[in-house]
């Protein structure tokens, strides 16, 4: 085809040349001088160039063959102007980029299909207590009903989770357990990938395993299946493995051993007798048709069962995985869109000067006969070329960002961990560049359609200088928004850490404690438990040593709500306060406040009366207007509410199952009263009344000591050196409990940087689109100053010549700045308190409309701004107005 | 002269030079300089079209098929492109010639220079 072209082209050359040297000859004939002849010739021909391009046209595609010119010429002019190039490619990178990085991540995350089939009909079924939020579960008759009369699901399936020690050939571990009823496979829908899943009856005691733990723990043998682990006093054979990707029960990664559940049908059977239920619904059928059935099905199963109180819910598996996510990355995808159209404004300013100098050329093209959509094509070429580039360029440093991601954080969130780029994202971005080299190359092609149909080239100097400096009011709008937006997740941040804990949480240890065999009687568990105190609180170094069933910030949680009667209030549905257990010491191991009467003391272990302390939220809630002190206290004799355990990544979870008989016969009386509390690792979550039990007053036949003896944790306050207190309290472990495993030992500080974890994360993301908008702000501000000056030049000089001196002429370049920044500040505030609306559900303790962070964003801005200005402004006072006027 | 005012009046002489090329053609063989020559000759010098709208519209007749070119030599013995018309464009020529002569009669006898004006 190219062949075909150059053919042509010399075809019709030659034949046009032919024409001209016949007419220069007729021309000689009739007596014209010889150098006029072939001058008039032309002339009479017109445009050549023009006439032979119009006759390709007829016959070939030339835009092709433009466009590859137009390729070689702008990357030749590229060349040509490498600090513009580079200027441009850094800009659009930096916007590109983090666009780049923003998308790797939300496509990774939210996107991805996870690795079950058809997980969007998935859902799981829970109770929503009208307590905490959290999620209760339903009954194996409610399961069983589910299963029989539905018709909409086409499996369902109920688990419960728990951490226990498992033992394999490679060792001791721990491991996420899931107990699971035969039918959960069929939920899931998956196939092994090896050895077998169980079908619907399973009777000897079988495991199947997670692809992680095949791999950490089975050491990836091909022979796993029909080996054996240990679990809970038992031998388990491995019969299947699941593929990788499969991680249903929380989501995260890790080794998971699922074992063989079964939930009895009658009520009240023995525990675990309620499950966590997931299913699938049929295809085509809409979650809301899923609900409604179940609603029913659930309605006429046990009508004597509160289930006015209870509210059924159906959570699609998506929305379980991703939970929280989703609204922060859509929130942090706009935070950066914002940024990328900083550095496009950014790039069409530079573009535009880039063109200005450019303008005799475009007049000389003009002038040959290229039309203005000519000139427009290798305008938005040169555009887009710029832009791939910087494109390509982002995308290696969005590269680089998300690796850095995917290894700080992916042990916190575990979708974190499959973050890598996908050609979807790279694609995305290449159009991102389209786009982005189409709309910075609109103001050059403006000005130069403009410049060419003009028949007077005079220099206008002011149409430039209006556009730019609307692109760098809009900069500085934009700045102020992600400024102020890094403002406010600031304060949120310092209101989170002044929170007030209830707890003096410096210098403390947190160890957590499970018994390696849970069949051992709790009594000698609690035995250990007081042994373990003393020698802890003997030794050198510690200041206090206490035990508590819930710790601030401890991702190992058991939340224990019981339902209660007040003494002197009537009953009512959802008086389910929280119940902590603690030692002795509490009051004054922790540090918290005591605000009535007195902590627990040695001669309440040998009375018979049980004492209570409450806390402020309990007093407001119960007990409004009473002296609390000398109430009684006692635990309902309802069916009470199965514990809903807090679902927490990395939580140890265990749904106790009080007995329907009730889990503490006698009743307590209120001694004290303590401040608030915070209870586990949500910072922000609101206080719950809570009712603390001196762990050694419950009686042995109180179903409440299992609780106790399930888990425990210890926090030991003492100012040694980690690494000789976490030895010291090893070998007391050893020699006290080795009956018990330890599962955690870490310092508190810790647990409250994990806490703070997620707010961290954003702080610093939201802080560092703020810095890069402002360095491009910067950047911007600085750009339309210089030129300014350089336009300018003349008039300074003359400025000076008539006496003015430097310092108003210094003065006029600042004045300019800061009139920009003010201008666009006034928009800035706009967005950002539109922005502050936009993030609400992610502040806290700091209002949208935030006085303190709107004044910073204004102040950095203006700092910025003048930063920009001082070299424009020196420039402009060194000045010379001698050179300027002989210039002249 | 810009490029853009000649855009305009070439536009409107697109459809009118097809036709007096192809009637300079019905002739006998030419290469373009010749046609060029005739027509300006032909016309007594009214019409003057700049020679390069020549080859645009003789590629666009070669490709309608209502001429073909063949390679030849001039009068001065240089290497030139000759065109003729086919059987096809002959038609076209008798259809768009008669077309013209009703629509200059039609225009004729409306439309008629005023006494005192000058064009």
């Amino acid at each position: 085809m190219l062949m075909r072209w150059s053919q042509r082209r010399k075809q019709l050359e030659e034949e046009i040349q032919a024409h001209i040297a016949l007419e220069t000859e007729e021309n000689l004939l009739a007596g014209v001088p010889p150098e006029e002849a072939r001058l008039a010739a032309q002339r009479k021909f017109g445009n050549a160039l023009l006439a032979l391009e119009r006759s390709r046209e007829i016959w070939d595609a030339l835009w092709l063959e433009r466009l590859l010119q137009d390729l070689r010429f702008a990357l030749r002019s590229l060349r040509k102007s490498p600090g513009y190039t580079t200027s441009v490619v850094l800009t659009l990178a930096l916007g590109l980029g983090s666009v780049a990085t923003m998308l790797t991540i939300v496509d990774s995350v939210l996107l991805r299909p996870v690795a079950i089939p058809h997980p969007h009909q998935l859902v799981m079924l829970y109770i929503r207590t009208d307590q905490t939020g959290s999620r209760g579960e339903l009954t194996g008759s409610e399961i069983q009903d589910l299963e029989r009369d539905s018709r909409l699901f086409t499996a369902v399936a109920g688990y419960t989770m728990t951490m226990k020690p498992v033992r394999t050939s490679s060792g001791t571990g721990w491991a996420l357990i899931g107990q699971v009823i035969p039918g959960f496979f069929r939920v899931l829908d998956v196939h092994a990938a090896l050895g077998r899943l169980p079908g619907r009856k399973t009777a000897a005691p079988v495991a199947v395993v997670s692809h992680d733990f095949w791999q950490e723990r089975l050491g990836s043998d091909p022979h796993a299946i029909g080996s054996l682990i240990h679990l809970d006093g038992q031998e388990l054979t491995v019969t299947g493995v699941l593929p990788p990707g499969v991680s249903i029960l929380s989501g995260t990664g890790g080794p998971v051993a699922y074992t063989p559940l079964s939930l009895p049908s009658q009520q009240n059977g023995p525990p675990p007798s309620s499950a966590f239920v997931i299913a699938r619904i049929k295809h085509g059928v809409s979650v809301l048709q899923a609900l409604a059935e179940a609603r029913s099905i659930l309605v006429h199963s046990d009508p004597q069962d509160a289930i006015a109180n209870r509210d059924l819910v159906l959570q699609s598996y998506d929305s379980y995985l991703t939970g929280g996510l989703y609204k922060p990355l859509l929130a942090l995808l706009g935070g950066v869109l914002i940024l990328l159209l900083i550095a496009v404004a950014n790039a069409a300013n530079l573009q535009i000067a880039h063109s200005m100098e450019r303008m005799a050329e475009m007049h000389g093209r003009s002038a040959l006969g290229a039309s203005f959509s000519r000139l427009l094509q290798q305008l938005l070429v040169e555009s887009v070329v710029i832009s791939l580039l910087g494109a390509a360029l982002g995308c290696a440093l969005a590269y680089g960002s998300a690796a850095i991601v995917r290894t700080s954080y992916g042990n916190q969130y575990a979708r974190f961990r499959q973050i890598a780029m996908h050609p979807v994202v790279l694609a995305a971005i290449a159009l991102l560049a389209f786009i982005t080299g189409i709309l910075a190359s609109l103001g050059p092609a403006f000005s130069i359609r403009r410049r060419t149909r003009a028949t007077a080239v005079t220099p206008r100097a002011t149409s430039r200088t209006r556009v730019s400096g609307i692109l760098v009011i809009l900069q500085i709008a934009l700045t102020c928004v992600l400024v102020a937006a890094a403002g406010l997740f600031a304060r949120t941040f310092r209101a989170l850490e002044q929170i007030p804990l209830g707890f003096n949480p410096h210098h403390v240890t947190d160890l957590v404690l499970w018994p390696i065999d849970s069949q051992e009687s709790p009594v000698l568990i609690r035995q250990t438990y007081t042994r373990l105190l003393e020698r802890f609180e003997a030794l050198p170094g510690v200041e206090s040593a206490a035990m508590q069933t819930s710790v601030p910030f401890s991702n190992a949680v058991l939340f224990l709500n019981c339902a209660t009667d007040v003494g002197g209030r009537p009953f009512r549905r959802g008086d389910m306060p929280l119940y902590s257990f603690v030692s002795s010491n509490f009051v004054r191991a922790s540090g918290i406040q005591l605000l009535q009467g007195r902590g627990f003391t040695a001669q309440d272990d040998t009375s018979p009366d049980i004492v209570a302390l409450v806390n402020q939220a309990f007093v407001h809630k119960f007990l409004p207007v009473r002296d609390p002190l000398g109430v009684t206290l006692r635990v309902h004799r309802r069916h009470p509410h199965p514990a809903s355990p807090g679902i927490l990544p990395l939580a140890i979870l265990q749904a106790l199952e009080p007995e329907p008989y009730v889990p503490l016969k006698p009743s307590f009386r209120i001694v004290g009263v303590v401040q608030n509390e915070l209870q586990g690792p949500d910072l922000g979550a609101s206080f719950e009344p809570m009712i603390y039990l001196d762990y050694r007053q419950i009686p042995k036949d109180s179903a409440f000591l299992g609780t106790i003896g399930a888990m425990s944790q210890f926090v030991i306050r003492s100012r040694l050196p980690q690494g000789v207190l976490d030895d010291e309290l090893r070998t007391i472990l050893k020699q006290v409990a080795p009956d018990l495993a330890e599962m955690q030992l870490s310092p508190m500080k810790e647990e409250m940087a994990q806490a703070l974890g997620e707010h961290t994360l954003a702080l610093r993301l939201v802080s560092s689109f703020g810095a890069m908008a402002l360095l491009l702000a910067a950047i911007g501000i600085y750009g339309m100053l210089a030129y300014t000056v350089t336009l300018r030049r003349r008039e300074i000089g003359v400025r000076m010549a008539l006496g003015s001196s430097r310092a108003g002429v210094i003065q006029l370049v600042l004045r300019q700045a800061g009139w920009t920044v003010a201008v666009g500040v006034i928009p800035g505030l706009a967005g950002a308190w539109a922005a502050g609306h936009a993030v609400q559900a992610f502040l806290f303790g700091v209002r949208p409309l935030d006085p303190v962070s709107l004044a910073g964003a204004v102040a950095v801005l203006s700092l910025a701004g003048a930063m920009a200005a001082t070299l424009p402004a020196w420039r402009a006072a060194r000045v010379d107005p001698m050179d300027v006027l002989r210039i002249e | 002269m810009s490029t853009c005012a000649r855009d305009r009046a070439l536009d409107l002489l697109q459809g009118t030079l097809d036709l007096l090329i192809l009637q300079t053609l019905a002739f006998g063989r030419a290469h373009g300089h010749a046609i060029a020559r005739s027509i300006e000759r032909e016309s007594e010098e009214v019409l003057r079209v700049g020679h390069g709208s020549l080859y645009p519209a003789l590629q666009r007749l070669l490709k309608l098929k209502l001429i073909v070119a063949e390679d030849g030599v001039s009068e001065n013995n240089r290497k030139a492109r000759f065109y003729r018309l086919t059987a096809k464009g002959r038609a076209a020529l008798n259809q768009e010639a008669s077309k013209w002569q009703r629509f200059s009669r039609a225009m004729a006898r409306i439309v008629r220079p005023l006494p005192q004006e000058s064009r």
